[in-house]
């Protein structure tokens, strides 16, 4: 029983195990964790999929806020993805331009896409940014307040939510632009504020009684980031910064508490995130967060919506937070993507 | 969830097999001589319980700082082969597996659940001294040995591609191979000249990175437990 015979079986057997062991690794089960039917956002520009790609926009090959391309960049295009859900097409589209050299394009509402998301839209105020109702030339953002975003949904799907809807809301940052405009004319920065707080409440008031009320399960609310920690911000002054801060702070506190003890709501702070991503860039692979990728004297119009790869203000823009003064780069909505589902994943929704 | 309750579940199953098996061996076969002298060859089979004790990096950039990871238990079949140099120095080889590790996420992400998953088998060569007499029934042992731990078909999963890369392709895994230091306690008792049943932990100080498609890597010491069982037969 000592010959070199006995080695025999354990050859045979490592040699089997070694074998066994060759192959390759694969995805895995990419499949979530709730089947979700479809995608309906609610927001602004930062949730916008193609409002404005018409006309002149759609030529200089622009429609996102961000650094446009072939593929779609912006968080909830990436979110759709990782739920399994179509890509998200804007549900509505148009320009209604007073610059002479932008002409206007007739709005039409697209069925069957639920982006609602526009660039420029509030919470409630139908007149945001770059609405043609303010002093011309406007670009004529549509801004339909998320308020109507919501009434459009629910008047085309027969006054509910689907249960396996995956219903995205994130806005606020058009009602800190137009707020601080309102304070050039006079008011008060203390009422700016308060308009801030009155703004999120309402938020959390729409997406109780219009959305969780009309049937939806999953509804992921963002807070807003921190407008004040954005080249736009950096660009005043330290007072300004603060005063913009506290208007976020407010908004954010009356958003939260006006969802608060709900479960079909999932609250993403992506306030605090976003803080977390400019005091630890590196973690992030972030390498600026403070100055716009895109080349605003190269691009048609002085925002990321027109901006493209030939609009850069560097070859390699690797790492930029911002494509604009607060618009994302491709990058910092996947970052943002990758949060929102962290925090959906946690919450056995994805 | 589910799949850790299986994984126990048939690790109850195939101890107390186990167990049975060895009580049924002892009743059969009775004893009286219990050699385990200078070059005997012994082969033994069992089950195996590695239990990594993981203690991980953080995941590279870009990610949520402090993202880690942890690694499941996993039991599955052995084999042992054992040959005696001398009355007291014995030569043990172990061949398992394969074992099926689920990855959780850990610290930043803790609470996303499993995030991918990898089957290994880690072949291990101790060197041991058993203590007592070779005519001794119960022989407890100490051990150290080299583990190569072999790992494939690892595993994504849809939470991995939408935490590390979202709207793009399936995030892949790929853990590196590794060789560990093995330090071996154990016991073995015969039941009869031939037939004998073997206890064996085994702690494993290895580490190894992993990588993901998306360019992210993580260090991590893993560190198993190993607790095996088995029954033999002495040639």
């Amino acid at each position: 029983m000592r010959e070199i015979r006995s080695w025999a079986p354990f050859a045979a057997v490592l040699l089997a195990a070694t074998l066994a062991a060759c192959g390759g690794g694969d995805d895995g089960d990419q499949t979530p964790r709730v089947a979700y039917s479809k995608m309906v956002s609610f927001g602004d520009s930062l949730s916008d999929v193609g409002s404005y790609r018409v006309g002149a926009i759609a030529q200089l090959g622009g429609g996102e806020y961000s650094i446009n391309g072939s593929a779609g960049v912006n968080w909830t295009e990436l979110l759709a993805a990782s739920a399994h859900v179509a890509a998200p097409c804007a549900a509505q589209t148009g320009l209604q331009s007073t610059i002479p050299s932008i002409p206007a394009v007739a709005v039409v509402d697209h069925a069957g896409c639920y982006g609602y998301g526009q660039g420029g839209s509030r919470v409630t105020n139908p007149i945001g940014v770059a609405n043609a109702a303010l002093p011309a030339p406007q670009l004529g953002q549509l801004t339909d307040p998320v308020k109507n975003q919501i009434l459009r949904h629910l008047a085309t799907s027969g006054g509910t939510f689907a249960a396996d809807d995956l219903v995205t809301v994130l806005a606020g940052g058009n009602d800190v632009f137009m707020n601080l405009a309102a304070i050039q004319q006079g008011l008060t920065p203390t009422d700016a504020v308060t308009a801030m707080a009155t703004a999120g409440g309402e938020l959390g008031a729409y997406v109780k009684s219009m959305i969780v009320a009309n049937g939806a399960k999953h509804v992921v609310v963002v807070n807003l980031p921190d407008v004040s920690q954005t080249p736009f911000a950096y660009a005043l002054d330290l007072q300004t910064q603060g005063l913009i801060n506290t208007m976020v702070v407010q908004f954010n506190t009356q958003l939260a508490a006006g969802v608060a003890g709900t479960p079909e709501v999932l609250l993403v702070d992506a306030y605090t995130q976003g803080r977390d991503q400019n005091a630890r860039p590196a973690s992030y692979a972030l390498t600026n967060v403070t100055t716009p990728a895109c080349d605003l004297t190269k691009t048609a119009l002085p925002t990321s919506l027109v901006c493209t790869a030939s609009t850069l203000v560097a070859t390699d823009v690797t790492g930029y937070e911002f494509a604009d003064t607060v618009h994302p780069t491709p990058f910092g909505y996947s970052l943002l993507a990758r949060f929102v589902a962290e925090n959906m994943i946690k919450n056995g929704w994805l | 969830m589910k799949a850790i309750t299986m994984n126990r579940r048939m690790e109850t199953l195939m101890k107390l097999a186990l167990i049975t098996g060895t009580a049924v061996a002892a009743v059969l076969v009775g004893g009286t001589a219990h050699a385990q002298s200078a070059g005997n060859w012994s082969v033994s089979l069992g089950a195996n319980n590695i239990s990594p004790k993981v203690k991980s990096g953080d995941l590279s950039a870009p990610s949520l700082p402090g993202t880690k990871i942890d690694v499941k238990d996993a039991t599955a079949a052995f084999v042992t082969f054992t040959y005696m140099l001398t009355d007291h120095v014995a030569v043990q080889t172990f061949l398992g597996g394969p074992y099926k590790h689920d990855i959780v996420g850990a610290g930043a992400i803790e609470g996303v659940g499993k995030i991918g998953e990898v089957r290994q088998v880690s072949p291990t060569v101790v060197a041991q001294y058993r203590f007592l007499e070779a005519q001794s029934p119960l022989r407890p042992y100490a051990g150290l040995g080299v583990t190569y731990a072999y790992f494939f078909k690892e595993q994504g999963s849809g939470a991995l591609t939408a935490i590390t890369n979202p709207g793009g392709t399936p995030t892949r895994v790929n853990a590196d191979n590794a060789w560990g230091l093995s330090p071996q306690l154990g016991a073995v008792y015969a039941f009869n000249d031939r037939w004998f049943a073997d206890l064996s932990v085994i702690k494993t100080f290895i580490k190894n990175t992993t990588h993901l498609s998306s360019g992210q890597s993580i260090d991590a010491k893993l560190d198993p437990l190993s607790v095996g069982l088995t029954v033999g037969y002495r040639f």
